[in-house]
C-alpha cells in the first residue's frame, strides 16, 4: 500500500477528480438506499423485506460517511446533501428511476451494488487516508448484500422462463451503464491514478467482472461480451441524465426540511 | 419460490447458553444468515447460528415442529 496523499498539496485537477469520485460514490449509495427502501414492503417475503430495510440503512450510512469525506477537501457536506438540484447528482445512472419489479432490484444488487463495492474496495486501498480507515466496515456490511443478491439472481435464473427473461432484460439495461461508470478512462479518472487514489479504470473493470462473471453466467449473460455505454458526462463522472424528482426530494430530505437539525 | 426453514440460535455474551430465538425462511444457507442477522437485530449478539430445521433430530416426541419438518406426525 502506497503512502497517503496530503490533500492540501493536490493540484486543482487532483482535488476536482477526488471530489467527483467521492460525490459519485456518495450519491450512488444514497440512491441505492432509496431503491432498496422502495421494496421494504414489497419484497417476496417478510424476511427479505427486513433484509432490504437493513440494506437501506447500510447504504444511507455509507453515503453519510462518504459525504463527510468532502470535509477533507474543505467542502461543507451539508448543502451537498440537502440543497443540490437533481442535475447536480453524480449517482450511477441506473439508479435514476425506481425499479419496475423485484427482479430488477435483484439485478441491481449484483450489478450496481457490486460495482460500488468494487470501486470502494479500490478506494480503500488507495492513497486517500479517510477511505483507508472508513471503507472497510462498509465492505464488511456489503458481504450480506452480495449473499442476498447472488442467491436471488441464481434462483430467478432457474425459476421460470418469465423470471429468466425479466432478469436478462434488467441485466441488459443495467450492465452497460455500470461498466461505463466504473471503467471510463477520462481525464479525471487518470488524475486519480496519477495521485494514487484509484487504480486504472481497466483494473477496476477487471476486478468487477471477476466478481460477477459466474453469477451473471447463471442468467445467460457473458459479462466479457458486454460493451460499456458510450454516453458520458465527464463533469459528474456518470452518464447524462438525473434522478427523478421524487427520489431527489427523498435524498435531500425536502419533505421534512422544517425539522432539519444539523 | 421454494424456501427452507432455518432455526436461529444465539448467545448474547461469551459463556451464555446458546438459545433458540426463532426461525427464518430463506432460499439457501447464505440468505438464511442474512435473514437471521437482519431479522433478529435487536441485540448485539456474541454468536448467532442457523440450522436447517430438517436437520434437527427430535429425541422424545414426534409431534413438535422439528418432527414435522422431518416428516413426523402432523
Amino acid at each position: 500500500m502506497s503512502d497517503t496523499i496530503n490533500v492540501k498539496e493536490l493540484t486543482n485537477a487532483g482535488r476536482e477528480a477526488l471530489q467527483r469520485l467521492i460525490l459519485s460514490l456518495a450519491d450512488s449509495k444514497r440512491l441505492m438506499g432509496i431503491r432498496y427502501s422502495d421494496w421494504v414492503l414489497g419484497a417476496p417475503s417478510v424476511e427479505t423485506g427486513i433484509a432490504t430495510s437493513s440494506m437501506t440503512q447500510d447504504e444511507w450510512g455509507h453515503a453519510r460517511l462518504l459525504y463527510a469525506m468532502l470535509k477533507h477537501l474543505s467542502i461543507d457536506p451539508v448543502p451537498i446533501e440537502h440543497d443540490r438540484s437533481a442535475e447536480a447528482y453524480a449517482n450511477l445512472s441506473v439508479l435514476d428511476e425506481p425499479f419496475d419489479d423485484w427482479v430488477a432490484l435483484v439485478a441491481a444488487i449484483v450489478i450496481v451494488d457490486g460495482a460500488l463495492s468494487a470501486a470502494l474496495r479500490a478506494f480503500s486501498s488507495g492513497a486517500f487516508e479517510p477511505a483507508r480507515s472508513r471503507v472497510h466496515k462498509m465492505l464488511a456490511e456489503e458481504k450480506f448484500h452480495v449473499s442476498l443478491g447472488v442467491a436471488w439472481y441464481g434462483r430467478l435464473a432457474t425459476a421460470s422462463d418469465e423470471a429468466r427473461s425479466l432478469l436478462r432484460a434488467a441485466t441488459d439495461r443495467q450492465l452497460p451503464a455500470t461498466l461505463a461508470w466504473l471503467g471510463t478512462d477520462d481525464t479525471a479518472s487518470r488524475e486519480l491514478v496519477e495521485i494514487g487514489v484509484m487504480p486504472p479504470a481497466a483494473t477496476l473493470t477487471t476486478a468487477f467482472k471477476d466478481s460477477v462473471r459466474d453469477v451473471l453466467a447463471d442468467g445467460g449473460v457473458d459479462v466479457d461480451a458486454v460493451e460499456p455505454a458510450s454516453d458520458w458526462d465527464a463533469a459528474r463522472g456518470r452518464a447524462p441524465g438525473q434522478p427523478d424528482a421524487d427520489s431527489v426530494d427523498r435524498a435531500r430530505g425536502s419533505r421534512n426540511r422544517e425539522l432539519f437539525v444539523e | 419460490m421454494i424456501e427452507i426453514t432455518y432455526d436461529v440460535f444465539t448467545r448474547k455474551n461469551r459463556g451464555d447458553q446458546l438459545s433458540h430465538i426463532g426461525y427464518v425462511d430463506a432460499l439457501d444457507d447464505e440468505t438464511a444468515k442474512v435473514h437471521a442477522w437482519t431479522t433478529y437485530s435487536e441485540e448485539t449478539w456474541f454468536e448467532m447460528c442457523v440450522v436447517k430445521r430438517s436437520q434437527i433430530i427430535p429425541v422424545n416426541r414426534d409431534d413438535g415442529p422439528f418432527a414435522k419438518a422431518r416428516g413426523g406426525v402432523v
